[in-house]
């Protein structure tokens, strides 16, 4: 059975008031960079200019840009989530934020149903960042984008189900799809649409495949490095997760579902998009490179460096919604199990 | 309009026909003889219409404007558009797109090829071209040679106007509008001449054939062939006309035909008008409506020209065609691209069997939120059966059809309630038991398996066949000898524009010979293309002529 | 032919008009035909032209949910539930309550012999039977030929055959759908400013008209050769034909200057049709809103002196969006609540109909004609097919006239007809308009009898 997802973002604990970030949003580039400026100065830009300024952003000592530079200026330390809750599930065996093996010390949070030890460093960095908060540009922007052009296509097949409910071993490919969504009038993606993998010369440009299991109508993988494509804010990434986890609702009766990804998300990864965003969203979004770049070094938690010690990832937990789907597997691509081939297929459902 | 081996009143045929009767008997009953009536006029049809202008001047001329539809009349707007005319406002209309088909015809790149002489900016007025331009043009559009008389008169004007306005091509834009306002092209007229076989007697002019032969094979006008044959006396000879015959139902234009016949029977045009709410039902938007007719349309067409099957078969079959966008309804994997058509077989254990389990049929004939089983069935007994089914009585009471607080969660439930009043009940037996076994198709005509909660219980029953779901259904239709009897009636209807009552030897000979030959569509086109039957004519009533010639206009 | 009233044009006249900054001559033809049957609107200063046209809604009112019911015909009106959006308009409107239309013994085809016996004063003997021409034609036969459109109509529900005008079952008037395309029609290039100093009639279009005069030259030769019955369909081709003809005589005249003749805006199909939600009510609505504006102004421009206009079918399909009934379903499935003796939703969509009905009256209303608004020159006749939708009955069905008729009629009258036939509405309203007609109708819809109450 397959499924194309149709909505992915950071899962982000927010509260009306903000209370999780106790000193506010963290400010951004043109915030900063007036403060560094005296007010003449600052009276000598047009006001509807200043967003427009490449200079904000050149505003290394040099003239470098800060976002490629990041460590060239030093910015105030950006301002990190404080509270109690996330979402997440603990990803390092350890409840108590210590360092193990396979992690660096940091705080936990507390999940939402009361789990002890959950690990999200990614949206301690980002969750008093308003550009990456529900109502900012940033995951908004990537979502449109994936909506009206289908770039970044995440698909995904589950094999192996003998039984919908419960499956003690089944198997689940991420794919990228080819071409565009199915939209309604509302611009909803609409289940039970055939997608394409993207491939080339028959051989799927991403193929990992992770194990799991179904119980009780929810799949939950094992626990293994998946690359599962990402496009936003005029940017693919190939998408690395770490030690991920899937944990996805398959049996909804209208073909409309949804779950969580959990795992280590590397922290260059995570700052070559930022760094690649257009030269205006810092200003325009409110972001400052230099204070994410710091601050992500400082609250990576996965994957010690053998040599240095320092970590090299953040543990993540993304949110995503899917609808069912048909996948359409490319001619000679003898990977696949279950369900796909020639067009006879069971009007019953995917 | 009689053919050398037919049978005639006339002295020779009288004379003949005892023997070619009895040399046709061996092998197969002889065609009844048919009293003919005066020969008719019709408007062309919206498809024709569209048809003509694209084989005359090219698929490239976009015909925008709207149509009046004819009266549905003996099941068919084919049979309705015989007495379908022109009213002020679709006047204005057939105006506003002749000047836009003729401005189109003498833009660049279509004048090159749909204007005889080559046009200049300030060329003067070129006689020749524009005669050869409103002759050529004008046998296609009449289907028949104008008379010189009618080529003159535009000519005369066509010199006028380019005086007048200045320029030549304004001419040939006025000649061409001329002639696709004129009623000779809006109205398919036919014409009697005397029967050298039958002295005393008429028949069709050759170009009255022709235009026969074209509307009911091709749905457009007589190719140049064809006229060649109208205009040489062929179509007057069995040989001549069967060679017609044969070579039209070879085209790929036959496939125009039976697509315009179908969805004229099965009333297709209701597709202009389908509603279905995007809340409800998000998948079935306007592309999914263009798409379920064109699937329905497609399945007709492949089995009745392609595979040439068994007519019966039709409400069986599983095989189809399928696009994504249908896909994203039926909940079946497609892998044609997006827009792409690819056949399509249903499994064996889905109960989607035969036409009327696919979502053009389903879709239509529901309400825009939700299904209804009396529709489904009522269109069944008409469109399919050529039944009658009364309307409802004007105060019909359905309130325990819409009660939210009712225990009765399924349309079954609802309707069963409902038939308790006597006056509702007589007519929900007859629609209802058919709809039923549908019911696990939606509004969107997308599978279910239960309404509100309630598992779906799909018996039901035609004519005292009782079948558990719609894949029962199929068979109980296929082996309903209405079905092929209604097939037939409007075949002869759409081609003949006389509904033949069943108990007309013609019917019954039509019948007779449909089933010996497989229930095969083609073969029936066929036979009823070369009959006597189709032409058969008496001279026009035109005795009323001076009355009408002096009455006044309305203002 | 309509005949010249005024001063014909003078050949040097046309000339002149039509040589004017290009060196074109004009051929003979053309000159003929102008010169025949030529005549120029009315001068400036004449009597205003009082126009005429029918608002139809489909399912009509609830019961003692319109306004309060009198006894008698008696000034004044109370409108009040579904009706309340008329109130500021109680004063120029007349209701016409307690009319009835007597079958006799034939059936009551739903939702069409409504329409069709009140409009043509014959109840069809068949479901999709149209006996006779409906009088909003009858009168367009007799003030409809001197402008450049006969009649305007305009469907909303994106259907063009939602429309209730007829010369019979075959003649079938059909409707203008998408706002855009009828705003072009009628201020596209065709369009001749009343209030534009310079008059030049276009030679264009008298070339039109010299193709049209072709076609009828045929008529004879067609006719010769069919039959009687096909004739009778040729016959409305070439009058349809003649029509046209004669509008394009009119654009041929220079317009009188019309102070209230300013051209709106065009309008887009934003909102309205396009899809398949033809009736979903809010895109009914805003295909209703954007036609009335044009409308309004091609009266006050009077390119029409007659109109229908179609707000919702005589089945009612309305419907609100991610609801699976319609208007229709609902007025036969909805349970009254024993409370008010409300269908509750039917009677919201039946108040939505008023609501529309109200705004109409105001793009009219807000037209400066003259010394008043254009609606004092207008006689509107507001009518349904069926009185209480869950009955479907056709007796009491609502009419409702709207405007001042040019002063021909008294208005803000409530007027009982008792029992009456409803074709008296339309006998009245066809003498209003100067039809000389002193009786219409068949069997028990005959009437000869003037609804007189309302009259000046």
């Amino acid at each position: 059975m397959g499924f194309v997802v149709t909505l992915w973002n950071t899962a982000m604990y927010e509260t009306m008031f903000m209370d999780e970030c106790p000193e506010g949003p963290a400010p951004g580039n043109t915030e900063i960079w007036e403060s560094t400026i005296s007010p003449e100065q600052r009276r000598s830009y047009p006001e509807r200019l200043i967003t427009q300024l490449r200079h904000v952003n050149y505003r290394g000592p040099n003239g470098e840009d800060v976002c490629e530079q990041p460590t060239v200026v030093t910015d105030p330390p950006l301002k990190i989530v404080e509270g109690k809750y996330s979402y997440g599930i603990d990803l390092d065996g350890n409840t108590d934020g210590g360092a193990t093996p396979k992690s660096c010390a940091h705080r936990t949070f507390t999940g939402l149903n009361g789990e002890t030890g959950v690990d999200n460093q990614m949206y301690r960095l980002l969750g008093c960042v308003e550009a990456w908060r529900s109502y900012g540009h940033i995951e908004n922007n990537a979502n449109s984008h994936r909506r009206t052009s289908g770039l970044g296509m995440i698909l995904l097949e589950i094999s192996g189900v003998d039984d919908i409910r419960n499956d003690d071993e089944v198997s689940v490919t991420f794919y990228r799809g080819l071409g565009s969504f199915n939209l309604d009038s509302k611009n909803n993606v609409l289940p039970f649409g055939s997608y394409d993998i993207d491939a080339e010369d028959g051989a799927p440009r991403y193929n990992d495949t992770v194990g799991g299991r179904i119980e009780d109508g929810i799949l939950k993988t094992h626990t293994a490095d998946v690359h599962i494509p990402h496009y936003g804010n005029y940017q693919y990434i190939r998408q690395l997760i770490q030690d991920m986890q899937l944990h996805m609702d398959i049996t909804p009766d209208d073909g409309r579902t949804g779950g969580m990804v959990y795992g280590y998300y590397g922290v260059d990864q995570l700052y070559s998009y930022v760094r690649g965003m257009l030269t205006s969203f810092p200003n325009r979004h409110k972001f400052s490179c230099p204070a994410i770049y710091v601050a992500a070094h400082e609250l990576a938690d996965g994957h010690p460096d053998p040599q240095t010690g320092e970590c090299t990832t953040l543990s993540s937990a993304f949110k995503f919604e899917a609808v069912r789907a048909f996948i359409n597997h490319p001619k000679g691509d003898e990977l696949a199990s279950g369900g796909t081939g020639p067009a006879r297929v069971a009007a019953s459902g995917p | 309009m009689k053919r050398h081996k037919s049978l005639h009143r006339g002295f020779l045929s009288a004379l003949l026909a005892p023997l070619s009767a009895l040399l046709l008997s061996a092998c197969e009953p002889a065609e009844p003889v048919v009293s003919g009536t005066p020969p008719d006029i019709s408007r062309l049809t919206e498809d024709q219409y569209r048809n003509v202008i694209g084989d005359v001047f090219g698929s490239a001329i976009v015909v925008g404007g709207r149509f009046d539809t004819p009266v549905r009349t003996h099941g068919l707007l084919a049979v309705g558009a015989r007495n379908a005319t022109v009213t002020s406002g679709s006047m204005r209309q057939y105006d506003e797109m002749a000047r836009s088909i003729a401005s189109q015809v003498l833009s660049e790149p279509n004048r090159r090829f749909l204007v005889p002489c080559a046009l200049k900016p300030d060329m003067a007025f070129d006689e020749t071209c524009a005669t050869q331009l409103i002759t050529d043009a004008g046998r296609l559009l009449f289907r028949r040679p104008l008379t010189d008389e009618e080529i003159k008169s535009r000519v005369t004007v066509m010199r006028d106007t380019a005086k007048a306005l200045g320029h030549f091509e304004d001419g040939l834009h006025l000649g061409l509008t001329s002639l696709l306002v004129a009623p000779q092209f809006l109205f398919v007229t036919e014409s009697v001449e005397p029967d050298p076989a039958a002295p005393g007697s008429v028949r069709l002019d050759g170009y009255s054939v022709a235009s026969r032969l074209s509307f009911l094979l091709w749905n457009t006008v007589p190719d140049d062939a064809l006229l060649t044959a109208a205009e040489n006396g062929a179509l007057h000879t069995q040989d001549g006309l069967t060679s017609q015959v044969t070579r039209m139902m070879a085209s790929p234009r036959l496939e125009t035909g039976v697509r315009a016949f179908f969805a004229d029977m099965y009333e297709f045009d209701a597709f202009d008008f389908l509603e279905k709410d995007t809340v409800i039902y998000p998948a079935f938007g306007v592309a999914a409506a263009q798409d379920a007719q064109e699937q329905t349309l497609r399945t007709i067409v492949d089995h009745v020209i392609n595979l040439d099957a068994d007519y019966r078969d039709l409400f069986t079959t599983r095989k189809t065609f399928m696009t994504r966008t249908l896909g994203q309804v039926y909940r079946v994997q497609v892998e044609a691209p997006k827009g792409v058509w690819q056949p399509f077989e249903f499994e064996e254990t889905d109960p989607r069997v035969g036409i009327q389990s696919q979502l053009g049929f389903l879709a239509l004939h529901s309400h825009p939120g939700r299904s209804s089983p009396t529709l489904r069935g009522k269109a069944i007994r008409t469109t399919l059966l050529c039944q009658q089914v009364p309307d409802p009585p004007p105060d019909v009471d359905f309130t325990e059809f819409n009660d939210p607080n009712s225990p009765n969660k399924t349309a079954r439930q609802r309707l069963t309630a409902h038939s308790t009043s006597p006056a509702c009940a007589g007519c929900h037996r007859i629609t209802d038991p058919i709809g039923l076994a549908l019911e696990t198709f939606d509004g969107a005509g997308q599978s279910r398996s239960a309404e509100n909660g309630e598992v779906i219980d799909t018996s039901g029953s035609l004519d005292g066949i009782a079948f558990d779901d719609a894949s029962g259904l199929g068979p109980a239709l296929r082996d309903n000898p209405a079905a092929t009897t209604c097939l037939v009636n409007r075949l002869y209807a759409y081609a003949s524009g006389k509904s033949l009552s069943p108990r007309d030897p013609l019917m019954a000979y039509l019948e007779e010979r449909f089933a010996a030959e497989g229930f095969r569509v083609k073969e029936l086109l066929k036979r009823i293309a070369t009959s006597d039957a189709l032409y058969a004519v008496t001279a026009p009533d035109t005795a009323a002529l001076e009355t009408a010639a002096v009455s006044p206009a309305p203002f | 032919m309509a005949k010249s009233r005024t001063t014909p044009i003078s050949r040097r006249r046309v000339l002149r008009g039509t040589l004017a900054g290009s060196a074109v001559t004009v051929a003979l033809p053309f000159l003929d035909c102008m010169l025949n049957d030529s005549g120029t609107a009315l001068a400036s200063g004449a009597p205003l032209p009082v126009r005429f046209g029918t608002w139809f809604w489909g399912l009509g009112h609830t019961p003692n949910y319109a306004l309060d019911d009198k006894a008698v015909t008696s000034p004044g009106l109370s409108f009040k539930g579904e009706c309340e959006a008329l109130k500021p308009y109680a004063d120029l409107i007349n209701f016409f309550a307690k009319f009835n239309l007597p079958l006799d013994g034939r059936s009551n085809y739903p939702h069409t012999s409504g329409w069709v016996a009140s409009r043509t004063g014959v109840v069809p003997d068949k479901d999709d039977e149209i006996p006779g021409t409906t009088f909003d034609l009858l009168i367009a036969d007799q003030i409809g030929n001197g402008t450049r459109l006969k009649t305007i109509d305009l469907s909303c529900t994106g259907n063009p055959n939602h429309m209730y005008s007829a010369r019979g079952t075959f003649t079938k008037t059909s409707g203008e759908v998408l706002p855009t395309a009828f705003y072009q029609r009628l201020f596209g290039p065709d369009f001749v400013d009343p209030n534009k100093a310079d008059f030049a009639p276009d030679p264009r279009i008298m070339a039109r008209k010299s193709v049209l005069s072709a076609v009828t030259d045929e008529r004879q030769r067609m006719m010769k050769d069919v039959g009687a019955s096909d004739r009778a369909q040729l016959d409305e081709y070439f009058s349809s034909i003649r029509e046209l003809e004669n509008q394009l005589e009119v654009q041929l005249q220079k317009p009188a200057p019309n102070e209230a003749c300013r051209i709106v805006p065009p309008p887009n199909d934003d909102g309205v049709l396009g899809d398949m939600s033809g009736v979903e009510i809010g895109r009914v609505e805003a295909t209703h809103d954007a036609f009335a504006k044009i409308l309004a102004m091609a009266v006050a421009c009077n390119q029409t002196h007659v109109f229908n206009m179609v707000f919702s079918d005589s089945f009612s399909a309305l419907r609100r969006e991610g609801e699976s009934l319609t208007h229709h379903s609902l007025s036969h499935e909805e349970r009254v609540d024993p409370e008010t003796g409300l269908q509750p939703q039917t009677s919201w969509f039946n108040t939505r109909s008023m609501e529309a009905l109200a705004r109409f009256i105001e793009s009219f209303q807000s037209i400066r004609e003259g010394d008043g608004t254009l609606l004092d020159n207008v006689l509107l006749l507001a009518a349904s097919e069926t009185n209480f939708a869950r009955t479907h009955s056709i007796d009491g069905v609502p009419f409702m006239t709207v405007g001042r008729a040019g002063g021909r009629i008294k208005t803000g009258y409530y007027v009982a007809g008792n029992g009456d036939p409803a074709t008296r509405i339309g006998l009245t309203a066809m003498q209003i308009m100067g039809v000389p007609i002193d009786s219409w109708g068949t069997r028990s819809l005959a009437t000869s009898k003037t609804i007189t109450d309302i009259l000046a």
